[in-house]
């Protein structure tokens, strides 16, 4: 479980997070949609200790990450996936290597064999065929994507972070993407936690939404909780998510 | 002027630090000895060709200078033994930590800060891996010892294109040319260029990485990084040759009575 108890974050004069609370039972699946610079990524980089908050606890699994060091952080991380707004593959390291990364950092007893299986189960994962010999600059920015999600899952962890998985894709990879965080939750029954502007696909997978502005939580609820908010943010999402369904 | 000064303590500070994570990173949780020797190999063969060159006409400068000096005094059979001297204390080093600087500073500072802005850093964090320890640590252990490699080939060049100029421009001969190096470039010169060589290598390693490790603000950030690298390792390493010097002097005066 992970679980927020009124977070604050500032850079300089600019107030991102401002006393952020919510809980992400296990297993369950978490959209957190806002305009762009609301704080959702920031929300995240801080879970996984890529930033520290101001003031506040966060809490995973019962260990309040929030007050971790670098080092203590290292343990967290390997339990903590997170997929980043960018693909974020070395770009000198060829699709394999990089979906063994983890697997070689934290499971030096895996033989070859086993690493190569493992790649290509994850590879199969998220729906692509041979390209483990290929370096990322050499496929499409969707298949990147794809790859990084892969490496994400390869180390088998129990909370998936993604930070928006779905932005500079096509529709159709945008609907494989998110059938895919779907298939994984429910799948590896991890905990999952999505920052998106995709109300459409927030309403078909999420089990809870969250809609954040200017570093508040403005709407909290289920998705059928979330169709009959009043509030213009939500609703403004809302037209776009029926504008999306109607050229589906 | 204040602002500027501000940033320069804080950029000396936050390298220093730095430089005191990378070390200890290195001696408590060691990367693997084939990321550093892919390192010193990448380094060695990016700059060979140009320190080889360097070197050669470097020799030839050295030659050409020391002749129209000491011709005047009929000395020019120790035309050879000066010469090496001089690049093997102070020349050699310098050229090596300027030709690091252009070509091996530059392209670490840009490859870290591409990786920093690209968010390829912070997933190395997410998988549960130091940085520091995966990509900085082998890339400054690989500066600090190719120099070393590049300093050799960079004498042996020197040596090379003195004596041909020597040869050509002089009028002695190579047996003259050789005759009084082992007298003249003694063990404390090698050993002063040695020492040049090593704080000017840590100096560019440093500053490089850390430089690219904390770029930020996309493509200008990482642009910025690049130059930053460019002018803190051409001054730091212009100050460290007058220090460096002064120490040598220092140490040659107390203990060896001021002859080398």
């Amino acid at each position: 479980m992970i679980e927020f108890q009124d977070v604050f974050k500032r850079f300089g004069s600019n107030e991102v997070l401002k006393g952020i609370s919510f809980k992400v039972p296990q297993g369950q699946i978490l959209f957190i949609l806002g305009t762009s610079g609301t704080g959702k990524s920031v929300l995240l980089k801080n879970i996984v200790g890529l930033m520290k908050p101001d003031a506040g606890a966060i809490t995973v699994d019962g260990q309040l990450v929030s007050s971790f060091t670098e080092e203590q952080m290292f343990a967290v991380r390997r339990e903590c996936g997170m997929v980043f707004q960018q693909p974020a593959l070395f770009d000198s390291l060829t699709v394999f290597d990089n979906v063994a990364f983890g697997l070689r950092k934290h499971q030096p007893e895996l033989d070859a064999a086993a690493v190569r299986a493992r790649v290509e189960e994850c590879l199969s994962l998220v729906h692509l065929g041979d390209i483990s010999h290929k370096r990322p600059q050499e496929i499409s920015y969707g298949m990147q994507k794809r790859v990084s999600l892969a490496r994400t899952v390869a180390v088998s962890p129990r909370i998936l972070l993604f930070d928006e998985p779905t932005t500079g894709l096509d529709p159709v990879t945008t609907r494989a993407i998110n059938q895919l965080i779907l298939e994984l939750s429910k799948k590896l029954n991890t905990t999952s936690i999505v920052v998106s502007h995709d109300m459409h696909c927030a309403l078909e997978i999420a089990d809870r939404i969250i809609v954040m502005d200017k570093g508040n939580i403005v709407e909290r609820g289920s998705p059928a909780e979330l169709k009959n908010s009043r509030h213009p943010l939500v609703q403004d999402f809302l037209k776009e998510a029926l504008n999306a369904e109607i050229a589906d | 002027m204040l602002k500027s000064l501000t940033n320069i303590i804080d950029d000396i500070g936050g390298g220093m630090i730095f430089l005191g994570e990378t070390l200890r990173t290195a001696f408590r949780t060691p990367c693997t000895y084939e990321s550093i020797a892919e390192q010193i190999w990448k380094v060695t063969i990016q700059s060979l060709p140009t320190t080889a060159l360097a070197g050669f006409f470097v020799g030839a400068i050295m030659t050409v200078q020391f002749t129209m000096q000491i011709q005047t005094f009929g000395a020019i059979g120790y035309l050879g033994g000066l010469a090496t001297s001089g690049t093997v204390r102070e020349i050699g080093p310098l050229l090596i930590a300027f030709l690091l600087s252009g070509k091996v500073g530059a392209f670490t500072s840009a490859e870290l800060g591409t990786m920093r802005v690209t968010e390829q850093i912070d997933a190395i964090r997410c998988l549960g891996a130091n940085p520091i320890q995966e990509i900085i640590v082998p890339r400054f252990i690989g500066i600090v010892i190719s120099s070393f490699f590049l300093l050799a080939a960079g004498l042996v060049m020197s040596l090379f294109g003195g004596m041909l100029l020597g040869v050509v421009f002089s009028g002695i001969s190579p047996e003259e040319y050789l005759h009084y190096i082992p007298a003249i470039v003694s063990m404390f010169s090698i050993y002063s260029g040695l020492f040049k060589c090593l704080v000017f290598a840590l100096l560019l390693a440093s500053v490089c990485t850390y430089k690219g490790y904390t770029a930020s603000g996309g493509a200008k950030g990482v642009g910025r990084a690049v130059v930053s690298t460019a002018v803190m390792t051409m001054v730091g390493i212009v100050v460290a040759d007058w220090i460096t010097s002064l120490l040598s002097e220092t140490v040659l005066t107390l203990f060896l009575g001021g002859t080398a």
